[in-house]
């Protein structure tokens, strides 16, 4: 365990070390993350300049949600956020052997060697929205804060589950640049408050993808409005994260190397 | 004549060849049947909660605000286009070099590729999701004038071509544009109308898209479609907008000829 934790923080360090080399790109890169979040919620702040609203929702309860899954990107991205690219490149040079040849868990030597730096920005600029719309809903219990890190470690391990299974398919549909917008076209469903979905939306996007939990939920457990049976729904979370670790694990079995 | 004439045959056969090439990833194109319909019924809720029982917003009723989102997503397909990636490779590589001494211009080289590209997008992006939108989501996809829809789309279609191509010439002078590259796709991303109608934007902003390339590369086209144009107090007819829009592709034509005169006095062919 420990050589692993040692592993982990070296890749950590250089990654580190590697944006600091290319420090005008790194910022330029940074800076671009964090204003395309400050953007991210202007549908919202136009739809309710505009007179209108999300049924039962105020302004500052959506941009929660949306803060919240802002936040929950950015941390799954600082991890997980290099695996597909890094998966598909190898897969499509048939240079996956060099991993598998490395005494260490070619799972983890990739998530490791893969630490996102730049996704700071990301976890910041959501982070930034996430207080100054907090500061906006009223007094939070302890309690609600409690339920709100479950939830939250919940959404990121959904994310987590996605980054895997998105990776996974890239062994077999190789070199497809375009597999990361499926998991993007279904996470879109988690940064709108889930009552406006039918319930055979809500359903799926919190037993089967539960991008709810991504998002909508966590914000539900600092307003105040979840409810017993919402916490359910924090199972299949870290039963689709597993899911895409075994799925990533089973898919390592099938590659066959076919460039070097 | 004959010079119009071996321009269409190199045109055909640029685009012939790119429509083979990419035929070998169709697959990847396909995924737009799934993304294209998931991020279109994502719309559809958003805004069957948001107009709740008001009859319109920004000066459209649902209907029209839900043939504006599938018009949007269509047009998207028709009009695709990384030139700015292409060239700037190109640039980076100094592979521009072997184009530099072909006997055809690399910017209607690129275009061609386009064609032929978008060729492929038509039958494996645009048909389907149309067929989805029609029969699945039982959208009216009629647009209020076919002829106006077409020539506007056309437009559109030049625009995101100049634009983008406009943005790869920057790599003569940063060689890696990707930074500049990101930015773009951002505001672009906002200022075109594919996230939200341009009418939502305050009245200055709306005023601010005329004078810009955004608003004619995805907002025009699909208020065209839906046989309504107005931004920032102008309102124009069909005829008036498609032809606003003609002038201001001129003007970006115009534009990229200047950046690419210059640009072509920066090129070192270092990496060839």
């Amino acid at each position: 365990m420990k050589k692993y934790v040692d592993v982990y923080k070296q890749c950590m360090y250089s990654a580190i070390q590697t944006a600091s080399a290319y420090r005008m790109n790194f910022i330029v890169s940074s800076l671009i993350t964090l204003v395309g979040n400050i953007l991210f919620p202007l549908v919202t702040l136009l739809i309710y300049r505009a007179g209108t609203s999300f049924p039962g929702w105020s302004l500052y309860e959506v941009l929660l949600i949306q803060s919240i899954f802002t936040m929950s990107s950015g941390l799954s991205s600082l991890v997980f956020g290099g695996l597909l690219w890094t998966t598909m490149s190898h897969v499509r040079e048939g240079s996956f052997e060099v991993i598998l040849l490395k005494p260490l868990n070619p799972l983890f030597y990739i998530v490791a060697t893969t630490f996102s730096v730049e996704s700071v920005g990301l976890f910041l600029g959501g982070a930034a929205l996430f207080i100054f719309s907090a500061m906006h809903i009223g007094a939070i219990s302890a309690l609600a804060w409690l339920q709100f890190t479950g939830m939250f470690l919940a959404g990121t391990a959904v994310l987590a589950g996605l980054s895997l299974m998105m990776a996974a398919m890239s062994f077999k549909w190789v070199g497809n640049s375009r597999i990361s917008e499926l998991a993007d076209s279904v996470l879109h469903v988690g940064k709108y408050p889930l009552p406006i979905f039918p319930k055979a939306v809500q359903a799926a996007a919190t037993l089967i993808i539960p991008v709810g939990m991504v998002g909508y939920l966590p914000a539900s457990a600092l307003l105040g409005r979840v409810q017993a049976a919402d916490f359910i729904a924090i199972l299949p979370c870290f039963v689709f994260m597993g899911a895409g670790i075994w799925v990533y694990r089973h898919m390592i079995r099938l590659y066959e190397g076919v460039g070097g | 004549m004959n010079r119009l004439k071996h321009n269409w045959l190199i045109c055909r056969a640029v685009a012939e060849v790119t429509y083979k090439e990419w035929s070998a990833y169709r697959t990847h194109s396909l995924v737009s049947v799934i993304v294209g319909p998931v991020y279109f019924m994502v719309q559809y809720f958003i805004w069957t909660a948001v107009y709740g029982g008001q009859t319109t917003l920004g000066g459209l009723d649902l209907q029209q605000m839900i043939r504006y989102f599938g018009a949007t997503a269509l047009i998207g397909y028709l009009i695709m286009d990384f030139a700015d990636w292409n060239l700037s490779m190109l640039v980076r590589t100094g592979k521009f070099l072997t184009f530099h001494l072909r006997p055809v211009h690399h910017r209607s080289f690129a275009l061609y590729q386009k064609l032929g590209h978008r060729m492929l997008g038509f039958l494996f992006e645009f048909l389907p999701c149309l067929l989805i939108f029609i029969f699945i989501f039982g959208i009216d996809m009629r647009p209020a004038s076919l002829p106006w829809t077409l020539v506007s789309v056309l437009l559109a279609f030049l625009m995101n071509f100049y634009v983008n191509y406009t943005i790869g010439l920057t790599s003569f002078w940063l060689v890696q544009s990707g930074g500049i590259r990101s930015a773009f796709l951002l505001v672009s991303g906002i200022f075109s109308g594919a996230l939200i109608p341009l009418d939502f934007f305050p009245h200055w902003l709306q005023v601010t898209q005329l004078f810009l390339p955004f608003q004619y590369i995805a907002y025009m086209p699909a208020m065209v479609f839906t046989g309504h144009y107005s931004l920032g107090g102008l309102e124009l007819s069909l005829p008036e907008a498609v032809g606003m829009q003609g002038a201001a592709v001129l003007v970006m034509f115009g534009c990229n000829e200047l950046v690419r005169r210059r640009a072509m006095k920066q090129f070192t062919a270092v990496g060839a």
